[in-house]
């Protein structure tokens, strides 16, 4: 015996119309004998009553159909076709996947229905809802997709612009040293404008132009630049040897062979002079090797990567990707247009 | 003369309903019986709280026989209702013929004017008299029938209602309510009457400038998709008027008797639009290709 509320059936309220309450006209009617009739004047009323019967009768026989259905399923006796017709449905589908054939293949709407009838529309929503999740993996290529389909796979033409780089500009540091001397002379002069009397001598810098400013700020640059071309070493070697002077592993002595980057790290005031004597001549012999054996020691210990690297598709997953996603690109273009 | 013989006619018909109606209450009274029982079964299915084979094979017994009893019922009351759409043609065409007869009597004042109270309440009673169209389960509601528009060869038939723009005198257009007098295949015209006969003339308009009424209301109960949609812009009649206006779609009718409430356009009102008013479902008819007004 199965509980209630595993029951389909709606236990709908199936009263009639109560004709004598709701319809007085067509009650008169019935009540008027063989020879009195119905009047001309009474048929309007009598439309309306007869509609309102019929509208209830014809929504009760609706509930009886609806019911008569639930009760067949209730029984068991409903057959659910499409568990069949699936199985037959996902072997072609199998089929069409290997064949690769203009037959099978990515199948439309139409051939679903034709497999499955017009049980969808009647199954339970369970089916009905599975089926509808299915459906744009089996729908058609339309013309429309083919055209998308080939704008996505149509190489792109105007690439070059993209690869323009535009102009470096002033770096930061320049930039900012430059905006503030403009501001020290600003003060300066209006320091001046107040005082009045005191001339040049309310900042060194109060006097000075623009192309003095100019002349200034290269002349500091070049006193950063100069331990640069000055070094021997090579790129690595004085990366390693910043970081190890950084970390206070080399201790700052005088006649120890420090490159003169240090003199960078004391800060961007560039006339300061850094404790170690940045005029000492290098006499490292054989620095190139020493940096191609640094290099080598660094690879083997596996902290640097060794330059000749392999093809670069077989490690990068995202070409990778987008290789396999064009591939499966061309195929649906090739599957929509053979169709 | 075919007056009196539309009469005995009427009168033949009229007798054949008052028996359709007697057979209707007859199948009503057995079915009652049997809707009687499902009712008490299904409360006794509820208070057990559990469904034996026994109350289940009781209940599609009672189901089927009720199936029956419902579409003998549908049957004799749509018979009852066709009767009454027969009479009421040849009512229809016994005012046409009459009216014909009167153009062609002299004694009588030409186009006696109707006092505009009884044309509003005509129009009044035709619209509540329109016929609902109940149809059969799957039964798709018809063109005109509700928002359901004409078919594009549709020909609407003299002494159909239908709403006509034309010209007034001061050059303004304006859609009337109007009847079909003739329509000629040969000029695709067609030659409507004023519905207020007052003084006007005969118009001969062209098929764009003339849009069928429905003949059918739509059941909201069975058919919703048949009604003119909330915010849908349509032709109305404006109340106490026999002339249409653009209007917007308030609230459809919720039962088959219902009205339509509807918004109109007017200019007088801060926000274009006039407070909602009643309309009947008769008259909203579809702007369709006809918005250019």
């Amino acid at each position: 015996m199965s509980e209630l509320k595993d029951c389909p059936l709606q236990f709908h309220d199936f009263k009639a119309v109560d004709h004598l309450k709701v319809h007085p006209h067509y009650k008169a009617v019935l009540a008027h004998s063989e020879d009195d009739g119905i009047s001309i004047e009474e048929l309007d009323t009598l439309q309306l009553e007869l509609e309102t019967l019929l509208s209830s009768a014809s929504q009760r026989l609706q509930q009886d159909k609806k019911g008569d259905r639930r009760f067949l399923k209730l029984g068991g006796d409903h057959e659910l076709g499409a568990p069949p017709k699936y199985e037959k449905l996902k072997k072609q589908k199998l089929e069409g996947k290997v064949g690769h054939g203009p037959g099978p293949g990515p199948r439309g709407r139409g051939f679903l229905l034709d497999f499955l009838g017009p049980t969808t529309c009647h199954g339970p929503p369970r089916m009905i809802r599975f089926w509808a999740s299915v459906e744009p993996y089996c729908a058609d290529i339309t013309s429309e997709k083919v055209c998308t389909l080939e704008k996505l796979l149509k190489p792109p033409e105007d690439e070059a612009e993209h690869y323009k780089l535009p102009p470096l500009r002033k770096h930061y540091s320049q930039r900012w040293a430059q905006q503030d001397l403009l501001e020290e002379q600003k003060d300066g002069a209006w320091a001046a404008a107040v005082t009045d009397k005191k001339k040049g001598l309310m900042g060194p810098l109060s006097q000075l132009h623009t192309k003095d400013l100019d002349a200034l700020l290269k002349k500091s640059e070049a006193q950063h630049e100069q331990p640069e071309d000055g070094c021997p070493f090579g790129a690595l070697m004085q990366r390693l040897l910043q970081a190890l002077v950084k970390e206070n592993i080399t201790s700052p002595m005088e006649d120890s062979p420090i490159p003169d980057m240090s003199g960078k790290e004391s800060g961007a005031d560039g006339a300061s002079t850094s404790p170690h004597n940045q005029n000492k001549p290098f006499s490292v012999p054989h620095t190139k090797s020493l940096e191609s054996r640094i290099k080598e020691e660094l690879i083997a210990q596996g902290l640097l990567e060794s330059e000749d690297r392999p093809a670069e598709d077989s490690e990068d997953d995202i070409l990778a990707l987008s290789a396999h996603n064009r591939v499966e690109k061309h195929d649906m273009l090739r599957l929509g247009k053979g169709r | 003369m075919a007056l009196v013989s539309a009469d005995s006619r009427i009168a033949e018909l009229l007798t054949e309903l008052h028996q359709l109606i007697k057979q209707t209450q007859e199948e009503r009274s057995r079915s009652e019986h049997n809707l009687v029982n499902i009712q008490k079964t299904h409360e006794r299915m509820q208070t057990e709280n559990k469904i034996s084979p026994y109350y289940r094979t009781k209940l599609r017994g009672l189901y089927t026989t009720a199936k029956a009893d419902a579409e003998a019922e549908c049957n004799i009351l749509r018979k009852a209702l066709d009767k009454i759409a027969e009479i009421k043609s040849l009512l229809e065409e016994r005012r046409i013929a009459a009216k014909i007869a009167g153009l062609y009597n002299d004694s009588e004042p030409p186009r006696k004017t109707m006092r505009r109270g009884v044309l509003m309440t005509l129009l009044q009673q035709s619209a509540m008299t329109l016929p609902l169209w109940i149809g059969k389960p799957g039964d798709k509601p018809p063109p005109l029938c509700g928002a359901i528009p004409a078919s594009g060869d549709y020909v609407a038939k003299p002494g159909d209602k239908v709403a006509a723009r034309v010209k007034a005198v001061d050059g303004d257009e304006q859609w009337i309510l109007a009847e079909v007098v003739s329509y000629s295949h040969a000029t695709n015209k067609y030659e409507v009457d004023d519905i207020d006969e007052e003084g006007k003339e005969r118009h001969t308009l062209s098929r764009r400038r003339i849009i069928p009424l429905p003949q059918w209301k739509a059941n909201p109960e069975t058919d919703p998709e048949a009604l003119f949609q909330k915010e849908q812009l349509v032709l109305a009649l404006y109340p106490q008027t026999t002339c249409f206006y653009r209007a917007l779609i308030h609230t459809p009718p919720q039962r088959p008797q219902d009205d339509y409430s509807v918004l109109f356009e007017d200019t007088s009102y801060a926000d274009g639009y006039s407070p909602p008013l009643n309309v009947a479902q008769r008259w909203p008819s579809c702007m369709g290709t006809h918005l250019s007004s």
